[in-house]
């Protein structure tokens, strides 16, 4: 029985609404009093960054007050940085860490103690961050996160590499006792003698899984289009703003510009934009391509036991374990541009982290291969979700309907947004009837994109519109399905599914008919009602 | 398990819940009405120098649409809402103009309350909310229930849910 739900299940609070990691560590009482493991200080080598960032932080008021000969600036300035330092070396002085069999306890605090303990059920994640001043001097920043969602729980900034090397695999095998002390407790517990506590776990081999070479994050970088797709969007908005005669009103600011330009030849003016125009994306491009290159550097993924673990970056550089069985959903997600050129992105959502789609998280947490090619990142698979490979998926089409459902409230649309401008702007507002084919191409294209298919242990979504985004979800994680229908879809006999993880934004597969809604929905459901993996 | 035909939910909630709906509806609705009526109309009517009887119009024929949605809205939501409980899964079916079915496996609940509000408890009435770990969309509620039922309906739940077995 693994570890999260042991505590949640055997204990269902009933009262008021209170966090699922605020629950008790351990309803059941533990033969074992839990020993230490593992405690430490920070690393000395802090106080020194400490140091810098006081000075850092002094060194406004002093300069200014030394410029315009003011010593109680000066004065104030030393102040500050007596504080800065005071408070920092207090905070280094006190703060203390424990990892005993249960829990990870961290101490600090002069004047107001606080003493903070996360069950070790609970810790979701042990990552690892170092900034290249930390990196110089040998130490990480430890963030222990849990699986309430809100992400990090604690950080201890830092620890020496080695300690924080140590802390983790201590903690990995503490974790792999308890699970092993939970199933062995019933049995022991019958026969009326405490489990033999026992020795931590042999650290299993580590296998590397993933490893992204510098030209597909170079890749990464040039299709990263968002910058200057929303640079062409603009232009071309305020174009279409300009031939409908809204730019003048909106002018006055811009006149200057305008009247400056308008001495040019209509050609050279042109020229002139569609240049600016280049070179702003290419700065974009630019900026994105280095941008993945200092923050992905030497991104490698490797399994040891059944944790995952992720290293990178160029300047900070991020280490980050994730046991497997807390993945929620996995994504293969390829934009246009990317599924051109037949590259992906593979993401894992995982309890706790919290993102919608498409959308990175600050650090890329939750990226497992930043760039590569789509066979590749479905090889990955496995690795991630492991009964994968001995699915056999039917893929399922949604309704054709779903083309009529998007092209019906687009034509409406037109048709009454055509005479409302007509009667101000004239024929050209009869443009605007383009509004109803082209909701009926988009429709079509998202029909054409969209596809699910059911497997014993797994639900897979594809969708997108021009890009393409297959979404795997283990059914034994879904915390609930709901099949929604509006007015209009009611009206055609379409449905909404909605499958919901703990991790995540919840998996929408929209416009199914309604039977097959249902019947996904039920099959969902039943399938996560009687499923053996009660960990999230 | 029951079979997959059997996963529709029968269970209706008690006909009060109607009445509640009713005379929690009408109380925001007045507060509401009024509170547009007799201070933001007098405020605007000073302040604005544009005001109409056009607008006196179109605000009383807000109010008074609220107002009728008020009383309309609760016989609705009555007839459509469904639920039930299946041992492993809590089932609820609702809404108006948009439908939802939802089902939440048992063993995915991290807590389950009941709330009852002061107007609730004059009509004897609980309403029972399931909470699953997640970011969006992780509590269900479930209105309407007898204070019997309902309790009956949480430790239902909780039994499922308690033994922790799997």
């Amino acid at each position: 029985m693994p570890k999260s739900c042991a505590t949640a299940s055997s204990r269902l609070v009933v009262t008021d609404a209170s966090e699922p990691s605020a629950v008790p560590p351990s309803a059941v009482p533990k033969a074992v009093a839990p020993t230490v493991l593992a405690s430490g200080h920070l690393h000395p080598a802090i106080l020194l960054l400490r140091l810098l960032d006081a000075l850092r932080k002094a060194a406004v008021p002093m300069v200014l007050g030394v410029a315009v000969q003011s010593w109680w600036l000066v004065g104030f300035g030393i102040v500050l940085f007596l504080l800065n330092l005071g408070y920092a070396t207090a905070r280094y002085l006190t703060l203390e860490y424990t990892l005993t069999t249960d829990e990870l306890r961290v101490r600090e605090g002069l004047l107001e103690r606080q003493e903070r303990r996360i069950p070790l059920d609970r810790i979701q994640d042990l990552g690892f961050e170092s900034t290249i001043l930390r990196r110089a001097l040998g130490l990480a920043v430890v963030l222990v996160e849990t699986a309430s969602g809100r992400g990090v729980e604690a950080s201890l900034d830092s620890l020496s590499r080695a300690d924080a090397e140590h802390l983790r695999d201590v903690l990995l095998a503490a974790r792999a006792n308890a699970v092993a002390n939970t199933t062995t407790q019933t049995q022991a517990t019958a026969e009326g003698e405490p489990p033999p506590l026992q020795e931590p776990a042999m650290l299993a081999p580590e296998w590397l899984v993933h490893q992204s070479t510098t030209g597909e994050l170079v890749l990464r970088g040039l299709t990263d289009m968002r910058l200057s797709a929303f640079l062409v969007s603009g232009f071309a908005a305020s174009q279409l703003a300009d031939q409908l005669g809204f730019a003048q009103r909106v002018a006055g600011l811009g006149r200057g510009a305008r009247d400056w330009l308008l001495q040019f030849p209509p050609l050279t003016l042109v020229a002139l934009l569609i240049a600016l125009l280049l070179v702003v994306m290419a700065l974009g491009v630019v900026t994105a391509t280095l941008g993945n290159l200092v923050t992905f550097h030497g991104f490698r993924v490797t399994l040891r036991g059944d944790v995952l673990q992720r290293r990178y970056g160029l300047l900070t550089t991020r280490q980050k374990t994730l046991p497997r069985t807390r993945i929620q959903r996995v994504t293969v997600e390829q934009t246009w541009s990317r599924r051109l050129l037949g590259l992906s992105v593979v993401k894992a959502d995982s309890a706790g982290g919290s993102r919608s789609d498409g959308e990175d998280t600050t650090g890329g947490w939750e990226v497992i291969a930043p760039m590569t090619k789509l066979p590749t990142a479905q090889a990955l698979l496995p690795a991630l979700l492991p009964g994968l490979e001995q699915e056999s998926f039917e893929w399922q089409r949604g309704s054709a309907r779903l083309i009529l459902r998007t092209a019906v409230p687009g034509t409406v649309l037109a048709l009454v947004l055509t005479p409302v401008l007509w009667s101000q702007a004239g024929p050209v507002a009869a443009f605007l009837l383009l509004l109803a084919p082209l909701w009926a191409l988009l429709g079509l294209l998202v029909w054409r994109n969209l596809g699910f298919a059911l497997g014993r242990d797994f639900l897979t979504l594809q969708h997108g519109v021009i890009g393409r985004t297959v979404a795997y979800v283990p059914t034994a994680k879904v915390q609930a399905v709901v099949v929604r229908r509006g007015p209009l879809s009611l009206l055609l006999g379409l449905a909404d599914l909605t499958v919901y993880v703990a991790g995540g934004s919840p998996t929408r597969l929209p416009d199914l008919t309604l039977a097959d809604a249902r019947r996904l929905a039920n099959a969902i459901a039943q399938r996560a009602a009687t499923a053996a993996a009660a960990a999230w | 398990m029951s079979g997959e035909a059997s996963l529709r939910p029968e269970q209706r909630l008690q006909r009060r819940v109607i009445a509640y709906w009713l005379v929690g509806g009408a109380l925001t609705t007045t507060v509401l009405t009024g509170l547009a009526w007799f201070v933001g109309r007098p405020l605007l009517v000073e302040h604005w120098d544009k005001w109409s009887s056009t607008f006196d119009l179109v605000l009383a024929g807000a109010c008074f649409g609220l107002l009728a949605i008020t009383l309309i809205e609760p016989p609705l939501a009555y007839a459509r809402w469904r639920y039930a409980f299946l041992g492993d899964l809590l089932l609820m079916r609702y809404g108006i103009l948009f439908v939802e079915e939802r089902a939440v496996p048992v063993r995915r609940m991290q807590h389950v309350d009941l709330v009852r509000g002061p107007i609730e408890r004059l009509f004897g009435l609980a309403t029972l909310v399931v909470f699953t770990a997640g970011n969006e969309g992780s509590s269900f509620r479930v209105p309407g229930l007898g204070v019997t039922d309902a309790q009956e309906l949480r430790d239902r739940i909780v039994e499922a849910r308690g033994d922790g077995r799997l």
